[in-house]
């Protein structure tokens, strides 16, 4: 099946809920849709066009917002999944219970990003190392690494 | 009674910093609890310091066995962004490199499985094999594990005819060895009975879990982005993909070996069909604003690069995803219901590399926390049934 052909049963089958959908290389579907339509469309990947395979989820800082695109492939194409969320406000829905293989990608959004991903089957907090401290998102674009100054015991620096 | 063993992060049996926890009852796992993060380095924030050149070898870092991996993903994603068209020989010689590296890395795992089953001479005839094409790649790149062959717009070496041959001859040599391997496979009951049984992937769970590479393919998915996906030279290559439905460590080993003959074919074809002309057109410094995905096979799976670019002559955000990362969720299954025994055989049969499954965060495996109680009459009965399922005096290879 190409590309058109696919672009087409997505525009059927999300109707509205397909905000915008571009295809710049072929084989390379990016689909943006609703942050509450998320497990939804993955459902739908899913059960009609044969994409239970999540390649990972991408989140990207946009400065005021934040995006996450779910990397979906089917043995024909693949479909890249966007949905933005509001800086203030960074909570998504986990889509774990229609592909239970992204809990690790979800997990690593809330680590990395400081996002709430709602109905994570365990939402434990990812732990950078066990002493990192609470509220630091190190691929947000505001984030810096700041060496910590080195302490030589007995020493003068 | 559950009693927890952690295995990890510093022990004999792991190669590379990782813990596992695995609650036992007697001899039988019954969960396993990953905590990783040991060897985290943060690449993809460095990342977005380096330039586009630089990152080439920053990537090529994530890993040590499937270097080339990872750099080819990241300059595929990055042609994609400048829209440069590489030469024909440029890729052709780059593939070559990564058919190269797949049998480099096959040929390692092979000797790993056989020294985690108790088979160490199977160990030391793959590894004294492999140097046959370690010995390759060192002629062709200058190095046996960092070939640095890549650059943005083709490969920055060529080789020449005498190579080709050498290339050829040796590739001979590892076919003829390959052949072999299965003979003994296939002669050796207690090696396929070790290996039957052990680690149990049913399909519905490769697929839900996203499992990827010889992974997946030995619970019957055929999942192949050679196949599915075929970036540059791949689709005007003859090659079948290989696949196993015995979902065990068993299937795993035929998948890997299946795939060096596959290898072997796909490097004759490329090595006899090379074209001529350049290997590399100029890149630009910057990338205009845009993003890519890039998906390429590595040894142990799909690995999958994000790339967006924002005008400048560094990555805005550089997503790197390792097959091992995919395979975690999987292996947890894999050794739900094993013995303490298979750990090491189940944990290696992913072909885990950490170091890349750790470039950016650690993970802990999702797990209920909840206790469940097993009377004894229970144990007795899944004893029972254990009974005889240990060695398999009559599995056979199934090739």
């Amino acid at each position: 099946m190409s590309d058109a052909a696919i672009i087409e049963r997505l525009r059927a089958e999300l109707g509205a809920k397909a905000l915008d959908v571009t295809n710049p290389d072929v084989r390379r579907i990016f689909l943006r849709v609703a942050p509450a339509d998320l497990p939804a469309t993955a459902g739908l990947l899913r059960d009609r066009f044969d994409m239970a395979y999540l390649a990972t989820v991408t989140g990207l800082d946009l400065g005021t917002e934040f995006e996450i695109l779910y990397h979906f492939a089917s043995p024909v194409t693949t479909v890249n999944v966007r949905a933005r969320i509001p800086r203030e406000d960074p909570r998504l829905p986990s889509i774990c219970a229609e592909i239970p293989g992204a809990v690790f990608y979800e997990r690593e959004l809330q680590d990395m990003f400081g996002l709430i991903v709602e109905g994570l089957p365990d939402p434990r907090p990812l732990v950078l190392p066990d002493d990192w401290p609470a509220g630091q998102y190190p691929l947000r674009k505001d984030w810096k690494h700041e060496r910590p100054a080195e302490i030589i015991p007995g020493g003068t620096s | 009674m559950k009693f927890q063993i952690p295995i990890g992060p510093q022990h004999p049996a792991l190669k590379e910093p990782i813990s596992l926890r695995m609650t036992v009852e007697g001899e039988v796992i019954k969960d396993a609890d990953l905590r990783l993060g040991y060897n985290h380095r943060g690449v993809e924030k460095l990342a977005e310091e380096k330039n586009w050149t630089q990152n080439i070898y920053l990537m090529e870092r994530i890993c040590g066995i499937c270097s080339h991996s990872h750099a080819t993903c990241y300059v595929q994603a990055v042609e994609k962004l400048m829209e440069l068209q590489p030469p024909k020989r440029g890729l052709a010689i780059r593939y070559l490199v990564s058919e190269l590296e797949r049998v480099h890395s096959h040929l390692l795992w092979l000797g790993v499985a056989g020294h985690e089953a108790g088979f160490d001479s199977f160990f030391m005839y793959t590894w004294r094999d492999r140097e046959v094409v370690m010995d390759l790649l060192e002629m062709i790149s200058g190095n046996r594990v960092h070939y640095a062959m890549n650059a943005i717009g083709g490969v920055r070496r060529d080789i020449d005819d005498a190579q080709r041959q050498k290339i050829l001859d040796g590739v001979a040599v590892l076919r003829a060895r390959s052949a072999y391997y299965l003979t003994i496979g296939a002669n050796e009951p207690s090696f396929v009975g070790r290996l039957a049984g052990v680690g149990k992937l049913s399909y519905e769970d490769a697929v839900a879990l996203c499992a990827v590479g010889p992974t997946a393919r030995a619970s019957g998915v055929a999942r192949d982005v050679r196949k599915e996906d075929p970036y540059a030279v791949y689709d005007e290559i003859d090659f079948e993909l290989a696949t196993a439905d015995t979902c065990d460590v068993l299937g795993r080993t035929v998948v890997r070996i299946k795939e060096l003959m596959e290898s072997y074919k796909i490097i004759e074809h490329i090595v006899k069909n090379l074209p001529a002309g350049e290997i590399a057109v100029k890149a630009p410094r910057k990338a205009k604003p845009n993003e890519a995905v890039a998906r390429y096979e590595a040894p142990r799976g799909e690995n999958i690069h994000y790339v967006k670019s924002n005008g400048t002559d560094k990555p805005e955000r550089l997503k790197v995803r390792a097959p091992t990362l995919a395979n975690y969720p999987a292996t947890v299954v894999m050794l739900r219901n094993g013995f303490i025994a298979d750990i090491p055989l189940i944990f290696a049969a992913i072909d885990p590399c950490i170091c890349c499954a750790e470039r950016t965060v650690e993970l802990v495996d999702a797990r209920s926390g909840e206790e469940r109680i097993v009377r004894w009459s229970d144990l007795r009965r899944l004893g029972a049934a254990r009974r005889g399922a240990g060695l398999k005096g009559n599995a056979v290879w199934p090739l």
